[in-house]
């Protein structure tokens, strides 16, 4: 591509400071800087840590230097420039910081500002009244933004809209946030002068990077570019192996006896992030750590979602400064800028997912040709299949897509309320906007008209008797007018439904964290629980905060955070698939890696009393214990689609026979477990996995309702039909709480075609199921060999499915029979 | 719909209905637990939309209640309206005509926040904490209310949390019904309302509950 950019004036100043810090510009950079030069939009495709934030926030200065070329350097208050959209709050400080630099760099007087949930009222009135250039934002915020009186005026100067990260936001409804609030924007702006700004999405490689550019720039109705920065990094993965096989493994059990050989690989090397995949388990390892090795004490940290905001920055910023040798964490420490005394990540049980893990591994090494290290810790000894596995899949490049979310009606309520907060909406002009965005864009008028009719009449109602009230219609626009209800709207803006959650404090002062709820109402006075690596005896509760004093007791409770677990990818069960292959098919075997070579005992034993399914193969147990008949299934496609199948299974096998079933499933595989034999044999097995009916079986299975049942609660509080309350309003606010199940209820029985209800179903279907995922596993098995084997015992395989049960229900049996056959063992 | 279910206390005779009500035949009166009447109307005053039909349901299974039994009282005890007045409670004054000669008796809960004139108008008797009729004890929450220690025979009848009972058995099956509760000193009702969540009760080994499972009464305890 030619660069007509190289003769412009603001490249020639940003190339000349970048010269003056012995730096050059790369070529993705220019060719971006190039793209908004010439008023294109796309995706910018680029790995944390190589000047991604340049390639976008030069790409605007420049356009304003070439635009202002007299005054560049002392304009001011010219008006919101860039809207910078991120999804991490905690990213904000520090992206802020590098863009503050480079202005003072370029002397020019452009202001950054930030606006997020912690930005005080003092700084919110100051942007009200002048808007920095540059407004790095969340996407709840966004919305907060549009629920303001005037919101369009701040953007009609606006030239970007940045949202970095994309691929984290894409696939979920903080994404579907940020697609509307561009559609109004752009909308805004078409209005007023035919202008439109530009859109730019910044995101890691994942395997649906087209498809993620036109979720971002759809409302522009034009085609967008991709620039890819050509790095390709290299990854090197070793497996940390227990000095011996447990040939019964069960999650959780192993990982943690393992501290030992996790302790030298963080004294050689200059700062490590060990990855656990849940807040609970990284307590009980910074505990391990500490316990195993004391002299850490002070060099190593802990930073999980539930530590305390300024904790968690603290530690970020002694990560930045090499002052930590080590950092136990989450997610929580997935995205966000580099630290780069990182030398080591290690990963504590699967993660899931070949794009997460390769992510994760990114997080170490920083020099574009440094080596990324990731070591991968096994919590059982199966997981080491897992390693293989993802070698593998990095070696092939099999990377995940994220698809994006379609047609949330809640998010729409939501967005439409907050419209109306503001300066009110006309639905005709707001339904042309909507159907823009790529969520939408399927919606029927007809849906709308439903939406409109729920947001302004609330359902069905006993005429006389209502008095429903929340939106109002004047001067041809919606409007919410009633303050308190514009007051409790603009508190519950946003997507990211928590548990209720506790603050806990020091009875004499100080804060530690936040808690579950439900964790601390099980506790009595003088328990001992763990939070942020500290051990707190409970005293009370007071006021919605848990109070505690410091603990010198050994013993103490470690709480289990209730946060949805991930399930194992389509790409990553595919891989391992294929590895099992590979040991099935070479078991005496004595070439291939380590991981496989040491698992071998286990595979034997597997093997000697079941079998070891080859790719083609699809393995089954039926095992006879105390416990009742149970019935183990792996088919390695993730605990959701085999949460969905086990409920399918049941009902097509509850057809049969009148049976009950509970079920039990993990990333590998799912039992089903009944107090009487489970009639599944050669003669009807393919037709119990058959994909026909699929649908209506699935609906039919009580267990979509359970399932809609959970679903239901997110869409609700995003929906406006269940308030959470706010600080401060607890106890006045009490007679509108209500929980998520009982509106469940009350809806599927009086209200069955509500919209939101009906969007727990697809969302059940489409996301929790995997319909599409499903529907692939029962083709697959049509055309596999199903092996059936009786074992005498439990078998390698089937005991973490046994031990890291979740329990569900399903019966045909009458209600009655089986109440009655509780009884006596109760 | 199965017939109501007899049980004794002090040689009274009260009859469970599986519509979540008992009927005390000495006395001929209904007595209820937690209507919450009003609910639905108080939340879709504050723009929470949820559906009125369950109001209108609960109504109509009173009214079926008091036409099967034929009472000459209604005993409420506690959380007969969910909050402050709104429209849906003059659908009850309205429905409260058509059954004036019933005597109702509310003692208060914690959600009976309505003006005093507002009773009376609707010619509802209103006792403040507990309502003593012979050895039986009418309040709404136990623990507000201690039970006085020279009437050591009473027995109490009370409402307020709304209890269910768990079950389980093999293959780790599980599930949760709302019941009446009766103890030894006291009986816990169910909720009337179908618009009310439940609590998990954890009954002692020589207490009663039964089960109310799709319409039926179920004694499991």
């Amino acid at each position: 591509m030619s660069l007509p950019l190289k003769n412009t004036i603001g490249y020639r100043i940003v190339c000349d400071w970048l010269a003056s810090l012995q730096r050059q510009p790369f070529l993705f950079q220019q060719q971006t800087w190039q793209h908004i030069i010439n008023g294109q939009s796309g995706l910018v495709n680029a790995p944390t840590g190589c000047g991604k934030t340049y390639s976008v926030f030069f790409g605007a200065l420049i356009q304003f230097i070439n635009e202002h070329q007299k005054d560049y350097r002392n304009k001011k208050n010219s008006g919101l420039q860039l809207v910078w959209i991120t999804p991490l709050r905690a990213l904000a400080k520090d992206i802020a910081k590098a863009m503050e630099e480079v202005i003072s760099g370029l002397e020019m007087k452009w202001k950054v500002g930030i606006r997020n949930g912690d930005t005080n009222t003092t700084e919110r009135a100051r942007q009200k009244k002048q808007m920095p250039e540059v407004l790095i934002i969340t996407p709840e915020s966004l919305h907060l933004l549009l629920a303001q009186k005037g919101y369009k005026e701040i953007f009609l100067s606006l030239k970007i809209i940045a949202v970095d990260e994309w691929h984290e936001l894409l696939g979920s409804k903080r994404g579907v946030q940020v697609e509307l609030a561009i559609s109004r924007i752009v909308g805004s702006r078409l209005t007023s002068d035919n202008s439109r700004p530009m859109i730019w999405g910044i995101s890691a490689t994942i395997g649906n990077l087209e498809e993620a550019k036109i979720v971002l720039i759809n409302p522009l109705k034009s085609e967008g570019v991709i620039v890819k920065a050509e790095m390709k990094k290299t990854v090197e993965v070793e497996s940390i192996f227990p000095d011996e096989i447990e040939k019964y493994p069960w999650a959780g059990h192993l990982g943690i006896k393992l501290v030992h050989k996790v302790l030298p690989i963080i004294q050689q090397s200059k700062t490590t992030l060990i990855f656990i995949n849940t807040r609970g388990m990284s307590e009980t390892w910074y505990q391990k750590i500490l316990d195993a090795c004391p002299e850490l004490a002070g060099a190593i940290a802990l930073h999980h979602g539930s530590v305390d905001m300024e904790l968690r920055n603290w530690v970020e910023e002694n990560l930045h400064s090499g002052k930590l040798k080590a950092v136990v964490c989450t997610a929580s420490l997935d995205l966000g800028v580099d630290f780069r005394p990182v030398e080591t990540v290690i990963q504590v049980g699967s993660p899931k997912g070949v794009a997460r893990f390769l992510q994760r591994a990114g997080r170490s090494g920083h020099s574009f040709d440094a080596v990324s290290k990731i070591y991968f810790l096994p919590t059982h000894s199966l997981e080491l299949m897992e390693a293989a596995a993802l070698k593998k899949a990095i070696a092939e490049n099999v990377i995940e897509s994220r698809a994006p979310m379609l047609l949330c009606y809640d998010v729409l309520i939501q967005y439409l309320s907050t419209l109306a907060v503001s300066d009110g909406f006309d639905p005709g002009k707001i339904f042309q906007e909507i159907i823009t965005t790529h969520c939408y864009k399927e919606m029927t008028e007809e849906e709308w008209n439903r939406i409109l009719h729920f947001i302004s009449s609330g359902g069905n109602a006993l005429q006389q008797y209502d008095d429903y009230k929340k939106m109002e219609w004047e001067d041809e626009l919606f409007k919410i007018k009633n303050r308190r209800i514009a007051m409790r709207h603009r508190m519950n803006i946003g997507t990211i439904v928590s548990e209720s959650m506790l603050k806990v404090k020091f009875i004499s002062g100080g804060y530690v964290g936040v808690i579950e709820e439900y964790f601390i109402s099980r506790l009595q006075p003088g328990d001992v629980f763990t939070l942020a690596g500290r051990n707190l005896e409970f005293i009370t509760i007071k006021d919605m905060t848990a109070l505690v004093k410091k603990s010198s007791s050994k013993k103490s409770i470690v709480p289990s955070w209730q946060g949805g677990r991930m399930p194992l990818s389509a790409n990553l069960g595919f891989m391992l698939r294929k590895t099992l292959n590979e040991i099935s098919s070479n078991l005496s075997l004595e070439t291939g890696n380590g991981e496989l070579l040491s698992l071998l005992p286990l595979f034997e034993l597997q093997q000697q009393i079941s079998h070891v399914p080859k790719e083609n193969e699809l393995l089954i147990e039926q095992i006879e214990t105390d416990d009742g008949f149970h019935l183990f299934v792996y088919p390695f496609e993730g605990r959701l689609v085999h949460e969905a199948m086990a409920a399918i299974l049941a009902y097509r096998i509850s057809r049969i026979t009148p049976i009950t079933f509970s079920f039990a499933m993990n990333d590998y595989g799912f039992e089903l477990l009944s107090d009487q034999p489970i009639p599944v044999d050669d003669s009807n097995v393919y037709e119990l996995f058959s994909p026909e009916n699929l649908l209506e079986d699935i609906q039919r299975s009580a267990n979509s309702t359970e399932m809609a049942k959970r679903k239901f609660r997110d869409i609700a509080v995003i929906g406006g039909l269940i308030f959470q309350g706010f600080p401060g309003e607890q106890k006045k606010a009490r007679h509108l709480q209500n929980s998520a199940s009982l509106l469940f209820n009350v809806l599927s029985e009086y209200e069955p075609d509500n919209m939101l209800l009906r969007q727990s179903f697809s969302e059940v279907m489409e996301q929790q199921m995997e319909e599409a995922r499903l529907r692939d596993m029962l083709n697959r098995i049509q055309e596999s060999k199903i092996v059936i084997t009786f074992p005498q015992q439990l078998t390698p395989f089937c005991f973490p499915v046994k031990v890291d049960s979740m329990r569900e229900d399903l019966s045909s049996e009458k209600l009655e029979d089986r109440i009655k056959k509780m009884i006596p063992q109760s | 719909m199965q017939q109501p279910l007899k049980h004794i206390i002090h040689k009274n005779t009260f009859w469970l209905s599986a519509d979540r009500c008992m009927y005390w035949e000495e006395e001929k009166a209904l007595i209820v637990a937690d209507l919450h009447f009003g609910k639905t109307g108080h939340f879709r005053k504050s723009g929470i939309a949820v559906p009125q039909a369950v109001y209108k349901e609960d109504l109509q299974r009173l009214v079926n209640q008091l036409q099967h039994f034929q009472p000459k009282k209604l005993i409420i005890v506690g959380d007969m309206f969910h909050s402050e007045a709104n429209k849906e409670l003059d659908l009850f004054q309205k429905w409260r005509n058509d059954f004036s000669t019933l005597d109702i008796h509310l003692v208060k809960g914690n959600h009976d926040i309505l003006h005093d004139e507002w009773y009376q108008k609707c010619e509802i008797e209103i006792h403040q904490q507990e309502w003593i009729v012979h050895d039986f004890c009418f309040c709404h929450d136990l623990t507000d209310t201690p039970l006085p220690t020279h009437h050591s025979r009473l027995y109490s009848f009370t409402g307020h949390i709304h209890p269910a009972i768990h079950l389980s058995g093999m293959g780790k099956q599980s599930l949760r019904f709302p019941c009446f509760y009766f103890a030894k000193k006291f009986a816990v009702l169910p909720a009337f309302s179908r618009f009310t969540g439940t609590h998990l009760i954890d009954p002692e080994k020589d207490e009663l509950v039964f089960a109310i499972a799709e319409e039926k009464i179920i004694r499991v305890a």
